[in-house]
């Protein structure tokens, strides 16, 4: 390697190429989208139109919450995989709670953001403080959680009619013409986006994402920044619980059941790689997009649901080969970089 | 077979302990517990998440994941159906299975060691996809009509007592056993597992191995698929939709590491059976589902944190 630096003698273009492979990798997951939506817009008419843009953004909406959650615990190297239990709990905790006193009036979105937030510290004390590996700790409380939802509940379900008006208005209302759960997801998306883009505290999420045992001897108190991870995630998993909920109208017991695979899929499709340490929340929102895409199209084409799947499974292989890729491409030119520094 | 020494490690001891309360507990709770017709047939709570844990052993021990087992299952399940639809004689019939489970392992093992993708993302993809393929072709229609050759294997019992799907497990326990704990294959998993760096240097073909492992677990999916229609005496596309928790949580709590390199086929058998054994307890006790999700999640959990507590405090 050294020698092909010595005779090209130009390192600079690798960093240059680093550089736009970084920012392909954000694209990759955009340019997937366009290539999916022309194929549908090819296929279906009724494909390519703001009404229907429209429907796909409001069913992406708490999915896109639901992934920056998950995104949040994978940049630290974790994984959680009790994201749909902790929507499911938060969300009947919130919905039995103000259907049995309606008093309490907004101040009922508290409680699945405290109950999430809580949660989330379990989850990280488990894996931060208690060493459990995270695919371990998140498996056992995915069980754990959705246990204490059957548990409270005793089998009820909490109806429509029983929860206030405004929640349930509130999930359909347009403002602008744009759904309001749509305004939710880019407020988070874009607060969070500005904190791990500019806030030491989320800088620190990727340093020991990307490198844990140098983020520690750096001086990281990496255990704080792993339980900050999955408090935060499970905040914005009762939040996106509690958004469910009132979309849904009607709660049972297993509200957002199955959403941990969801989740973790719009995450790798995003761009986040699951070695954790790198992605960013705008590509996992358009991967949640994607995954909203894909629902949309095939019910416009009329192809089975079954093939629904199979789709998503193969988008999930082709996210993280194409993310191996451009990831060894970058390696090879740092490498370059390296030796050319050494020159 | 001096290897097999090599399974009674510390972990195993407490297991046994576990099983024994579990089942001294059971037995205060109904006064059938301790009969054998209904010990045995409580097998039958186990035996299949217990060949898909059995299977995906040595994977974990590489340091590797596989997701997708419930999936290759509901594969098998509707290609027996399928093949049952047209006749084909049952030797032909659990052919083209392991064929099947080989193929998907196969592809597994392609995508996660060839092409160095993180398995639990790749697998996560698969677990998708092949549970699609299960749905395309099977779509949702359940299947029951079977030649009774087909449903000997899961449904049979002999002398009315033993279930044969029970010796199946105990065959394949054993054969695990022996593979993991006193072959050369069973060795380099555990290098493999301990660092993948060094056992490339010392020239081991880390892809080919990989590669196998996942074959294996692929193949052991693929013929649960044969139990699963005789104990149920029906095949659907979402047969065993899920069942991959309570794998991983009987593998865990079996003592393996998630990360690799540590772990026996013993310990992984004793939490079968304990995880068996409470099932068989606790719906004899009438402890509703939901309940004993948190039992068993609880166990999952607490069992590497113990274990994690005991290593810190005589370190």
């Amino acid at each position: 390697m050294d020698w092909a630096v010595e005779r090209t003698g130009q390192p600079v273009t690798g960093n240059r190429f680093a550089e736009r492979a970084l920012r392909v990798r954000v694209g990759g997951v955009l340019v997937f989208l366009v290539l999916l939506s022309f194929a549908f817009g090819v296929a279906s008419r009724r494909f390519l139109t703001v009404e229907n843009a429209r429907i796909i953004a409001f069913n992406a909406a708490i999915l896109v919450i639901a992934a920056c959650a998950e995104a949040l615990v994978v940049i630290t190297r974790n994984l959680d995989v009790s994201i749909g239990s902790i929507m499911g709990l938060a969300g009947y905790l919130a919905a039995d709670l103000v259907a049995r006193a309606p008093g309490l009036g907004y101040a009922i979105v508290l409680v699945p953001l405290l109950v999430g937030a809580l949660l989330g510290v379990l989850n990280g004390s488990l894996v931060a403080y208690g060493r459990v590996p995270s695919i371990v700790a998140t498996l056992g409380t995915l069980s754990v959680y959705r246990g204490v939802t059957f548990i409270y509940a005793r089998g009820q379900e909490v109806t429509s009619t029983r929860l206030p008006h405004w929640m349930l208005r509130g999930a359909d209302l347009m403002v602008l013409g744009v759904p309001s759960l749509v305004i939710v997801a880019v407020a988070v998306v874009a607060l969070l986006t500005a904190l791990l883009s500019t806030r030491p505290a989320f800088r620190q999420l990727y340093a020991v994402g990307s490198n844990p045992q140098a983020a520690y001897f750096y001086g990281l108190r990496t255990r704080r920044v792993v339980l900050l991870a999955y408090t935060l995630s499970g905040l914005l998993g009762g939040l996106a619980g509690f958004l469910y909920a009132a979309r849904v109208g009607t709660v049972t017991v297993i509200l957002a059941r199955g959403w941990e695979l969801s989740a973790l899929a719009a995450v790798v499709i995003g761009g986040v790689s699951i070695q954790g340490g790198s992605g960013n929340l705008i590509g996992v929102a358009f991967g949640a997009i994607v995954l909203a895409t894909i629902d949309n199209g095939l019910v416009l084409l009329g192809v089975p649901e079954f093939w629904r799947m199979f789709i998503q499974g193969a988008a999930i292989i082709l996210a993280v080969g194409v993310d191996a890729l451009i990831d060894r491409r970058i390696r090879r030119v740092l490498e370059l970089r390296r030796a050319g520094r050494r020159v | 077979m001096a290897g097999l020494t090599f399974l009674v490690k510390r972990w195993e001891p407490v297991l046994v302990v576990l099983i024994l309360a579990a089942g001294a507990w059971s037995s205060t709770l109904s006064p059938y517990y301790l009969n054998v017709d209904q010990l045995f047939d409580s097998s039958r709570n186990f035996v299949i998440p217990g060949l898909l844990a059995l299977g995906l052993v040595p994977v974990v021990l590489t340091g590797e994941i596989d997701l997708s087992l419930g999936s290759i299952l509901a594969v098998g399940t509707i290609l027996l159906a399928k093949l049952a639809l047209l006749h084909v004689p049952l030797g032909v019939a659990i052919a083209a299975l392991v064929a099947t489970g080989a193929l998907l392992g196969f592809l597994n093992g392609l995508l996660v060691a060839s092409f160095g993708l993180p398995s639990l993302a790749v697998t996560l993809g698969t677990m998708g996809a092949y549970r699609g393929i299960a749905f395309i072709v099977g779509t949702e229609e359940g299947y029951t009509d079977f030649d009774p050759g087909y449903l000997w294997l899961g449904e049979t019992a002999l002398r009315g007592i033993v279930p044969v799907s029970l010796l199946l497990f105990a065959l394949a326990v054993v054969l695990f056993a022996v593979g993991v704990h006193a072959t050369v294959f069973g060795r380099r998993l555990f290098a493999i597992g301990g660092s993948l760096e060094a056992s490339r240097f010392t020239g081991l073909r880390v892809t080919r191995i990989k590669i196998q492992t996942y074959v294996l677990s692929g193949v052991v999916s693929a013929l649960a698929a044969l139990v699963w229609i005789g104990q149920y005496g029906s095949a659907r596309a979402d047969n065993a939709d899920g069942v991959i928790l309570l794998v991983i949580t009987a593998v865990v709590l079996g003592g393996v590491d998630i990360n690799g390199a540590r772990g026996t086929v013993l310990g992984v058998t004793f939490s079968v059976l304990l995880l068996g054994t409470l099932t068989n307890g606790m719906g004899l006790a009438n402890i509703p589902g939901p309940t004993q999700t948190v039992v068993f999640g609880s166990l999952l959990v607490l069992s590497v944190l113990v274990s994690n507590v005991v290593r810190w405090r005589t370190a």
